[in-house]
């Protein structure tokens, strides 16, 4: 199932100066720590002047897109699936 | 043109590459969220159960969905079916990913679409490297620099048509040529139906000169081909078949349009009038971001019914404010004669001008208008799209959401100059 969010979420990143990649490592939500196992996809886009970037991330069990913007440096939670059907 | 219609196969070397991404928004669905991977999922232009399927993935596809299906008819083939919306930006950052590393090969490169690449290798040095582990080394890459469950179609040939051809062969993931040696051999394994252009009337007509398979249609002489088309495209078909180039045509924009396909069955003009505002607030705002004013508007709507009406008007006086472009295509919907539920508006506006200094009139201040213009089109980029918008467009929120063209990449064209 697929849910469609608008939350600020606690992220954990790392930043490998070597490859110039961020990475992120874990999401906090709902109170319980998800390691991230896979970075799926990373995208950007801009609204207005805003950047944004968004990290497609999975954990063992759900899937999170997490949303930066990088005027405030602050994280949304946009939606979380199991990738199950509805 | 010089009419020979004595020609063999094309003898020149395979330096035309084809690139088509396979399932291209399910799979970059797949590749952004692993726990899709290997399921049956499709994107859809709405989820709702009418909602159009625009991409399934390859193992919907297996269970027989299709492009252009409603969700129902999805989920009654496949109940597991997973319905997606579109991401439009997910999928041009990989196109723009793809332009990346094409562009590292040749500069004769044309985006198709959002998923379709041509590459021309002939004079570039990476020619020497050999088109087959050109296509290999793409393959590689787009899966090292863009994602792992990315994978393309490559096609090889002397011309485009015959390298989208061979693009079809295997598809996902292969890498066919079609060249002089063994053209024969693939084209008496293709049916009419699998040549891109070729579908039922097409093949109804070739079917009447008694050409009923790829290879009759290649061995057909030219006067064959003629009298089943009626047309120069019986000498366009007698070429491509042959492996010679006719379709590096690129054709310049002439227009600017958005549609909007409606959830809710809206009839009158009070209830069309805020969304035909909002479209044409889109669309004259990419007209004046890509330096044009115009002359002429085009309104077109379909009805729930399936019957459609449209009218289009040239204007004597150069447009560039949305407000005057509504006004002309509020008259035009007022002009519609039929007040039945509508199931999709269309404005576009025709007649492109380049940048050119305005006629100055009597009682209107254009200097003045064209300061205000770009003044909100400057708030509007940098705070984000409709922060300033008409006091008509109330309510329109969800409507004319960002949506990737099929079929062109003229969209592409200002998003990637925008970038």
């Amino acid at each position: 199932m697929i849910e469609k969010l608008s939350l600020p979420v606690s992220v954990g990143i790392t930043f490998d100066h070597t490859k110039r990649k961020v990475i992120p490592r874990w999401v906090l939500w709902k109170g319980r720590l998800y390691p991230v196992e896979k970075v799926g996809f990373h995208h950007t886009f801009r609204s207005g002047r805003t950047l944004f970037h968004v990290f497609s991330v999975a954990s063992k069990t759900l899937f999170f897109r997490l949303v930066l913007n990088t005027d405030t440096l602050a994280w949304r939670l946009e939606e979380i699936s199991d990738g199950l059907p509805d | 043109m010089d009419y020979r219609t004595e020609l063999v196969f094309n003898k020149k070397p395979s330096t035309i590459m084809h690139l088509d991404l396979n399932s291209c928004f399910a799979t970059i669905e797949q590749q952004a969220n692993p726990h899709l991977r290997g399921k049956p999922i499709a994107v859809a232009a709405y989820s709702t159960p009418s909602g159009c399927i625009v991409a399934p993935s390859i193992e919907a596809k297996a269970c027989g969905i299709k492009v252009g299906m409603k969700v129902k008819e999805g989920k009654l083939l496949c109940p597991s079916l997973i319905v997606l919306a579109p991401d439009p930006w997910k999928y041009r950052n990989v196109h723009l990913g793809l332009r990346r590393i094409l562009g590292g090969y040749t500069d004769k490169f044309y985006p198709k679409s959002i998923d379709e690449f041509v590459l021309n290798l002939e004079g570039y040095p990476a020619y020497q490297k050999g088109m087959f582990n050109i296509g290999l080394e793409i393959k590689e890459r787009i899966k090292k620099e863009i994602g792992e469950w990315i994978t393309v179609s490559v096609g090889i040939s002397p011309n485009r048509f015959l390298a989208k051809t061979a693009a079809g062969l295997h598809k996902p993931d292969g890498l066919d040529e079609i060249n002089r040696k063994n053209f024969k051999d693939i084209y008496s394994n293709l049916e009419l139906t699998d040549l891109c252009g070729i579908k039922t009337r097409n093949a109804a007509r070739l079917g009447g000169m008694g050409i009923y398979s790829v290879l009759d249609f290649y061995e057909a002489p030219y006067w064959e081909l003629k009298a089943a088309f009626e047309s120069i495209l019986g000498y366009y078909w007698y070429l491509r078949l042959r492996g010679w180039e006719i379709d590096d045509v690129a054709f310049a924009r002439r227009s600017y349009g958005n549609s909007f396909a409606l959830p809710k069955p809206l009839t009158t003009i009070e209830e069309l009038s805020p969304v035909l505002s909002k479209l044409v607030e889109k669309t004259g705002r990419r007209v004046r971001r890509a330096g044009y004013k115009i002359q002429g508007v085009h309104l077109a709507i379909v009805y729930r019914d399936g019957a459609s009406w449209h009218k289009g008007v040239t204007t004597s006086k150069v447009l560039f404010d949305s407000r005057d472009i509504y006004k002309i295509a509020f008259r035009l919907l007022a002009r519609s004669p039929y007040r039945r539920p509508v199931r999709e508006l269309a404005i576009s506006v025709f007649n492109l001008l380049p940048e050119a200094s305005l006629q100055l009139e009597l009682f209107d201040d254009i200097g003045r208008k064209e300061k205000i213009v770009k003044a909100v089109d400057k708030l509007n980029e940098r705070w984000g799209d409709f922060v300033i918008t008409p006091a008509r467009m109330i309510g329109t929120k969800e409507a004319v959401i960002d949506r990737i063209a099929f079929g062109g990449v003229k969209e592409l064209e200002e998003f990637t100059l925008n970038t």
